[in-house]
């Protein structure tokens, strides 16, 4: 166990990249969900039916599978992306369309009424959506967003194919060089678990603060 | 002020207005009457746009509306008319996460671009206007129903309209709550405020309208006074209806 303490540095910096591939992938399939929500709820049906091929593919598909093809496949058509920047697409891409289902059923389930009142008193769709279909239905989205993004955080793992150093190929290389494998296997996991438990507890503060608004 | 010429609304091959014409002049009162299912909420609503039209026109404050406009057009429009037109509902449909103020400012703020001490004085004095001053920070989740709907019919008034529109506005209350509602119309008609009123209370129809317009099948049966509609009505359908009012 000593090894993993000595070698804690090193953990910590590939812990810092699984953090920040969460946290732009987060961000990223946020807005990639909300957009491809709205084209399903809102669009026009060439956008609609596009929307629904991207959830059921990418759904349909392993997220290991989506990430060599991003990072290994396009290299075929001359794109070669960095590793991070890889996962972050591929992650994000496929986040976003598990959140975008959780944001569709979210609109759909704030009441027609909401959405009527609003344009009575002269609203566009835009600004109807804006100021009071989407804040009601960021309270529904909360829950099981929180739960995406937990899952996400854990999925990050499988970055490690395409040698990216986040926390499980830091522990991967640091066994290859000390050909012993539970301590750090154990260490991470121990990692994994603080961060995913840190996470879980930031969203059930903003759960908490959102269901006091009213 | 409204005039409705040869509205009709058609839900996937189903009438449910057929041919509707009506006007109405500044500072009427008018009470939509009928049976449910005779189309009176439909006309309302196509009044503002709720509904689109299948086919007729529509003309409100000025602004006129025909079926098969352009669908930008015909958004636009109905946008413009829904500014000067109020509209309460049976399900009050305020929005939650907004304080009582706030859902009546939300319009200002958005929709008129006003300033925010000058939309919050207003919608304070609109509050005070359904006697509800001292709830201005009140989540709608806190208020009875009858407080609800005098907020949203403060919402309602906060634009300016030149008419407002009723949709049962009583329908969803105790019996206790209508009154208080009930008094608010009242007050509105008195100053004189251009009025559609879908609703089933009676004795307020035939104390505040200044006609009653019955519907029965999507198409307008007979209009009159209240006097003499619920004295001496001239069609059977609408004796039929009087007689079946009574007998609750």
């Amino acid at each position: 166990m000593n090894l993993v303490f000595e070698n804690s540095e090193f953990l910590l910096k590939g812990a810092y990249y699984t953090l920040l591939i969460t946290l732009l992938s987060m961000f990223f399939g946020f807005l990639i969900g909300l957009v491809v929500a709205l084209a399903r709820l809102r669009g026009s049906w060439p956008f609609r039916a596009l929307a629904r091929a991207y959830v059921s593919i990418i759904r349909g598909t392993p997220a290991l599978v989506q990430i060599v093809i991003v990072y290994f496949g396009l290299v075929d058509y001359g794109i070669t992306l960095g590793p991070i920047t890889a996962a972050v697409i591929a992650l994000s891409i496929n986040v976003g369309a598990f959140l975008s289902e959780t944001f569709r059923g979210a609109i759909q389930s704030v009441p027609n009424g909401q959405l009527e009142a609003a344009y009575a008193t002269g609203m566009t769709t835009g600004q109807a959506m804006r100021r009071i279909v989407l804040p009601q239905a960021a309270r529904i989205a909360i829950p099981p967003m929180g739960n995406t993004f937990v899952g996400m955080l854990k999925e990050t793992s499988l970055v490690s194919v395409i040698s990216v150093t986040e926390l499980l190929r830091s522990a991967q290389l640091l066994i290859a060089q000390y050909y012993v494998n539970m301590p750090f296997y154990i260490g991470i996991a121990a990692m994994y678990w603080v961060m995913s438990t840190a996470f879980s507890a930031l969203l059930h503060m903003v759960e908490r603060r959102l269901a006091k608004a009213y | 002020m409204i005039k409705a010429t040869g509205l009709v609304k058609e839900y996937g091959g189903h009438r449910v207005l057929d041919g509707i014409d009506l006007s109405v002049a500044e500072g009427e009162i008018v009470v939509l009457l009928g049976p449910s299912g005779s189309g009176k909420s439909t006309l309302l609503r196509c009044l503002n746009g709720l509904e689109q039209l299948t086919d007729g026109s529509v003309e409100v404050a000025g602004t006129r509306v025909e079926a098969g406009m352009k669908r930008g057009e015909r958004d636009a429009r109905f946008r413009a008319i829904r500014r000067r037109t109020g509209m309460v509902f049976q399900q009050f449909n305020l929005y939650p996460h907004k304080t009582a103020l706030g859902n009546v400012t939300e319009a200002l703020r958005i929709v008129a671009k006003m300033p925010k001490t000058q939309a919050d004085a207003e919608g304070e004095r609109l509050l005070a206007r359904v006697g509800l001053a001292d709830k201005r920070d009140a989540y709608p989740s806190r208020l009875s129903g009858g407080q609800q709907q005098r907020v949203a019919i403060a919402r309602a008034l906060a634009p300016g309209p030149a008419v407002m529109l009723f949709d049962e506005p009583t329908s969803a209350l105790d019996p206790e709550l209508v009154g208080e509602v009930l008094d608010v119309m009242r007050e509105l008609a008195r100053e004189g405020m251009t009025m559609i009123v879908v609703t089933h209370e009676i004795k307020f129809a035939r104390q505040v309208a200044s006609r009653i317009v019955f519907l029965d099948g999507g198409s307008i049966v007979e209009e009159a006074d209240p006097e003499t509609f619920f004295t001496s009505p001239a069609s059977e359908r609408a004796r039929r209806f009087i007689r079946q009012l009574a007998e609750r």
